[in-house]
């Protein structure tokens, strides 16, 4: 019986985390302020 | 004490070897996206091609021909289309302006891709346009989606603004990068000219009116690098002419432009760079994780259940020696 809560436990940690980091996401940032370009860089 | 590291043991196992397969296939697909915010340039040059002459409608060869191409990603924009979409919008105003020999202005073409930031399939929104007129898109634009197939793609031309198959053609090693080379070919196809002409006074409208018509072919090649699904280097065989009306002084067809655009080498070198670097983070993600998590899994599983053997065999000290029997004394 233990050994069944012991698995339980790490199979509901997996399910928290990886739930807790999909949810966070990752951030959107912002526009970037550079022009297009009709100028050819010099360098990338 | 044997017994509690053993189901601690046993709870860390069946930790990590669920994590395994929830970080590849749950987690993975919601968490890689192209960021809404990215921005970009690339350099693709066509060295001794041919370009019209506006001033004399002569076709002339010219040592080099630039193309300056942008791709900026527009937060604002993805977030208001969002929140009708409900998924992740990458929006992309890009503008490629090509250059002549002598730096004066061949043409500009200005668009708006929209997509979805995980699938890289098109979302169809207000705004979405090729050179100011409204399109719907179907199929890829600039990339392809994370871990790409061998398999053909539909792919967006938008000079021509039809969709059509870009054929996988095989799997190539370029510069020590895995990649898959894909090949698609617009026959010639009549096109809209450009909103900006590379003349002064002269706009599609007045060209329309000489009964002049912009026809248009190109071979597009690109070498994707297939886990991330970004090209590491692309070319383009491509034909521009003009056919029939007034503008041409009795001469059925003249070339328009003619050549092989190939991306600039310090370009190539700085795209392969970037590329590598992301491959490695999508790979962590869908291949190094999952299966350390899972091999860790099946570790921790092996120790636990030693344990929980090693604890259940029995136990105390050693039995006494048996002593010899005495004599009996009467």
């Amino acid at each position: 019986m233990r050994a069944l809560i012991a698995a339980a436990t790490g199979l509901a940690l997996a399910f928290a985390l990886v739930l807790a980091i999909t949810a966070l996401g990752s951030p959107t940032g912002e526009t970037s302020p550079e022009p297009l370009l009709t100028t050819v860089p010099s360098h990338p | 004490m044997r017994r509690k590291a053993s189901l601690i043991l046993l709870a860390l196992a069946v930790f990590f070897a669920a994590l395994s397969p929830l970080l590849r296939w749950y987690a993975f697909p919601r968490l890689a996206k192209v960021p809404a915010g990215q921005y970009q340039d690339m350099v693709l040059e066509a060295k001794d091609a041919t370009l019209l002459d506006y001033g004399t409608m002569k076709a002339e060869k010219v040592d080099r021909i630039t193309v300056v191409q942008t791709l900026k990603g527009n937060v604002e924009a993805s977030e208001r289309i969002e929140r009708t979409a409900g998924r992740d919008v990458v929006v992309w105003d890009g503008l490629s302006y090509v250059q002549g020999p002598d730096g004066e202005m061949v043409s500009k073409f200005p668009e708006r891709y929209i997509f979805d930031a995980h699938t890289q399939e098109p979302v169809h929104a207000t705004g979405e346009s090729v050179d100011g007129t409204p399109v719907r898109r179907e199929g890829l634009e600039f990339k392809w989606p994370f871990l790409t197939e061998k398999r053909d793609y539909e792919y967006f031309d938008a000079q021509a603004r039809i969709t059509a198959p870009i054929h996988y053609k095989g799997t190539e090693d370029f510069r020590g990068v895995e990649v898959y080379y894909f090949e698609q070919t617009i026959p010639w196809t009549k096109v809209p000219f450009p909103k900006i002409m590379p003349v002064e006074g002269i706009t599609p409208e007045s060209v329309a009116e000489t009964g002049t018509t912009r026809w248009y072919t190109t071979v597009r090649k690109f070498w994707v690098e297939p886990v991330t699904g970004a090209p590491v280097y692309g070319e383009e065989i491509h034909r521009e002419e003009l056919r029939g009306g007034t503008l041409l002084g009795g001469r059925d067809k003249v070339t328009a432009f003619a050549g092989h655009v190939k991306m600039r080498e310090d370009y190539i070198r700085s795209t392969v760079d970037l590329v590598e670097s992301q491959r490695v983070a999508v790979l962590l993600m869908t291949s190094y994780l999952p299966w350390g998590f899972l091999v860790l899994g099946v570790g921790l599983l092996s120790l636990s259940l030693y344990l929980e053997a090693r604890g259940r065999r029995p136990g105390g000290p050693a039995p006494a020696q048996d002593r010899e029997p005495e004599p009996v004394g009467a």
